[in-house]
């Protein structure tokens, strides 16, 4: 009976020591290295199936991914004397992995070292730029230089540093709080001159059309006088003309006229008997008769 | 019977088929010491073999589902991908199936977070990622968000999976980096005003160029800025710049508004003015015209008889002007000796005049 059984189990068996002992399989985001008794004896970059030699030989994993480190924020000083916080990551990845195992054995590894070369580029590099180069008119070529350094040095460790990249770069807290200083001081400014032009331009218009106003009463009062003068000076013509006739008679209505206005009540008038109007009473009285 | 295996998990049957055999050795072993084959319906063990042989086979079978995209691994080489529907590939341990989605559009907020989709929709502010300074080295809080897919082309989907460890992390890195970048080149009134498109578009240029270094195989579907305000600490100030604006214009209307109220009324008192002087001198010569002419009249009558006509008018002058006065006759001599004691009340409440002749009155003058 156990005869039937053998081969079947002999062939699965065969195959599970086979599978779990001398194949392993790469795959496609992986790359392995084969220790043979602690020893590295050659690395496997390509995914797929390969042989190793049962119990002598082992197999280490590493990525083949783009992998991130992410490093603390740092500050940096600026060749103007700025404190600046870097926050920056790099992107690298294992391209020797018999290398790398030798050198830095595994990723934690590797960060630890990355952290060096790269912060030791990164100050290096920044700190002979001022913080606007940094910030805004060299960024992108500072950073690649940084790259390439970083990623030459690098090599010897078996990693290849694909991208180092600032993600923030503020200023220390203190400095923030003179930028916003300055800020809020350059606004104020701003908005004082915007003020003040609107009062610029208001007095400016204000006062034009006080000017105008100005100008038209005086220019109105002026022709009114040369009218009224006109007025005045051509009755003088008319009267002088009128009057002129007979100068003589003209005194004597006046006279009259005169005495009608300013004496026609409330006056008490002493009359003289020898006077023109009661000259007739004296003449007459010692006759005894009208006339 | 060996458990059925979920095809859907080709991952997972790692120790099952193992298992599986064991299960069946147990079975076989408890037959045996049952005794010498004497039940004889013993099945053959091949046929055990044959349907395991069946069920391992069929664990190759999956389903793609229509958000997914199918790439088939045969011992970790990548040798096909498959749409959306049924496939089959050979089964564990040779060949293994990986099934992203691949269509869905994936969001990523910088600057803030979603804290309830509402609505209301609450956020959160994250000051650190908003928070960065510009090209003249002022600060601008600027939140943005990034939506992105896996790139729709023939290595799009193995790009995403295999070329970068946490490529979501990686977006968020590299958003992150370009935005600042870009705002960075850029001045702080240009970001907060007529800029923000450019700083969209080219910082999801930037974006773009930074994930294809680093291969992800993953496409920028739009970078939108949402809110760019100067920070909270400077806010007020940037306010009342607008307020100022508002002011100045403000200001100059009130100017303008003055102005025409004050220059139409002074045109009219102008007009008045004047008006009133030309309606003077009018009168004036007309009033001069009528005066003279009467004159002239009564002049021409009178010089045809000067005497009759000179003593009519005086005498109907005295006639008009006499019955309205107090009236005291004396002559000279007594009035000059009789007017020191005359009384003076009666004058004195008006002026008095000067009598018609000769003036003997001296009460004038006094009040």
């Amino acid at each position: 009976m156990t005869r039937r059984w053998l081969p079947v189990l002999l062939v699965l068996g065969l195959a599970v020591a086979a599978w779990n002992l001398a194949l392993f399989t790469v795959p496609v985001w992986m790359q392995a290295m084969v220790v043979q008794l602690g020893d590295p004896v050659r690395d496997v970059r390509e995914p797929g199936l390969y042989w190793k030699i049962p119990f002598i030989q082992q197999v280490t994993y590493f990525d083949r991914r783009l992998l991130d480190y992410d490093a603390s924020p740092k500050e940096i000083l600026t060749r103007d004397k700025q404190q600046l916080v870097v926050d920056n990551y790099s992107r690298w990845r294992i391209v020797d992995p018999l290398q790398f195992y030798r050198t830095v054995r595994d990723e934690q590894g590797a960060q630890s070292r990355l952290d060096d070369i790269v912060y030791s580029n990164l100050r290096e590099t920044l700190g002979r730029h001022t913080l606007r180069e940094i910030v805004s008119e060299q960024r992108d070529a500072l950073l690649r230089e940084v790259t390439k350094r970083s990623d030459t040095k690098a090599r010897e460790y078996g990693i290849e540093v694909v991208d180092v990249r600032i993600k923030r770069a503020d200023l220390p807290e203190k400095n923030e709080l003179n930028v916003f200083n300055r800020m809020r001081t350059e606004r104020e400014r701003q908005a004082k001159k915007y003020r003040a032009e609107g009062d610029e331009e208001a007095r400016k218009i204000r006062s034009t059309a006080d000017k105008e106003v100005q100008i038209l009463m005086a220019d109105a009062r002026q022709k009114a006088e040369v009218i009224r003068g006109d007025g005045d000076a051509q009755a003088a013509r008319i009267f002088a003309e009128a009057y002129g006739r007979d100068p003589e008679f003209y005194a004597f209505v006046r006279t009259l006229d005169a005495y009608k206005r300013t004496l026609a009540t409330n006056t008490t008038a002493i009359l003289s008997p020898d006077s023109d109007f009661l000259g007739l009473l004296r003449r007459i009285e010692p006759r005894g008769a009208t006339p | 019977m060996p458990e059925p295996q979920d095809p859907w998990s080709p991952r997972r049957p790692q120790q099952d088929p193992l298992a599986d055999i064991r299960r069946l050795w147990e079975d076989i072993r408890a037959r045996l010491s049952d005794g010498d084959g004497a039940k004889g319906r013993r099945p053959s063990p091949f046929v055990f073999a044959a349907i395991a042989l069946v069920l391992w086979a069929a664990s190759g079978i999956y389903i793609v589902a229509p958000d997914q995209r199918g790439v088939v691994l045969r011992f970790g080489r990548v040798v096909r991908e498959t749409g959306s529907g049924p496939h089959y590939h050979l089964p564990w341990p040779i060949e293994r199936v990986l099934r992203p989605s691949v269509t869905a559009i994936r969001k990523e907020e910088v600057g803030f977070r979603t804290v309830d989709v509402g609505p209301p929709a609450r956020y959160r502010d994250v000051p650190a990622e908003a928070l960065m300074l510009t090209g003249d080295e002022n600060i601008v809080k600027l939140d943005f968000i990034v939506q992105y897919k896996v790139r729709a082309d023939a290595t799009g989907t193995a790009d995403f999976l295999f070329n970068a460890r946490e490529p979501e992390q990686a977006l968020r890195a590299a958003a992150e980096a370009a935005m600042r970048e870009v705002v960075g080149r850029n001045e702080i009134n240009q970001v907060l005003t007529e800029g923000k498109e450019v700083v969209q578009v080219e910082a999801q240029r930037v974006l773009q160029a930074i994930l294809d270094l680093y291969d992800t195989g993953i496409e920028v579907v739009t970078l939108k800025l949402q809110d760019v305000d100067p920070p909270d600490q400077v806010s007020d100030a940037f306010k009342d710049v607008i307020s100022a604006q508002q002011d100045r214009e403000r200001l100059i209307n009130e100017a303008r508004g003055y102005e025409n109220d004050v220059v139409p009324r002074a045109r009219g008192q102008a007009a008045q003015i004047l008006n009133e002087a030309e309606g003077y001198a009018a009168a004036k010569v007309r009033e001069a015209t009528g005066v003279a002419q009467r004159f002239v009249a009564l002049q021409l009558e009178y010089a045809k008889a000067k005497d009759v006509t000179r003593r009519r008018l005086y005498l109907e002058t005295m006639e008009e002007i006499l019955p309205g006065m107090n009236k005291i006759v004396m002559d000279d001599l007594s009035a000059k000796q009789a007017v020191p004691y005359l009384p003076l009340d009666p004058f004195l409440p008006r002026r008095a005049e000067p009598a018609p002749e000769r003036p003997a009155a001296r009460a004038d003058g006094g009040r």
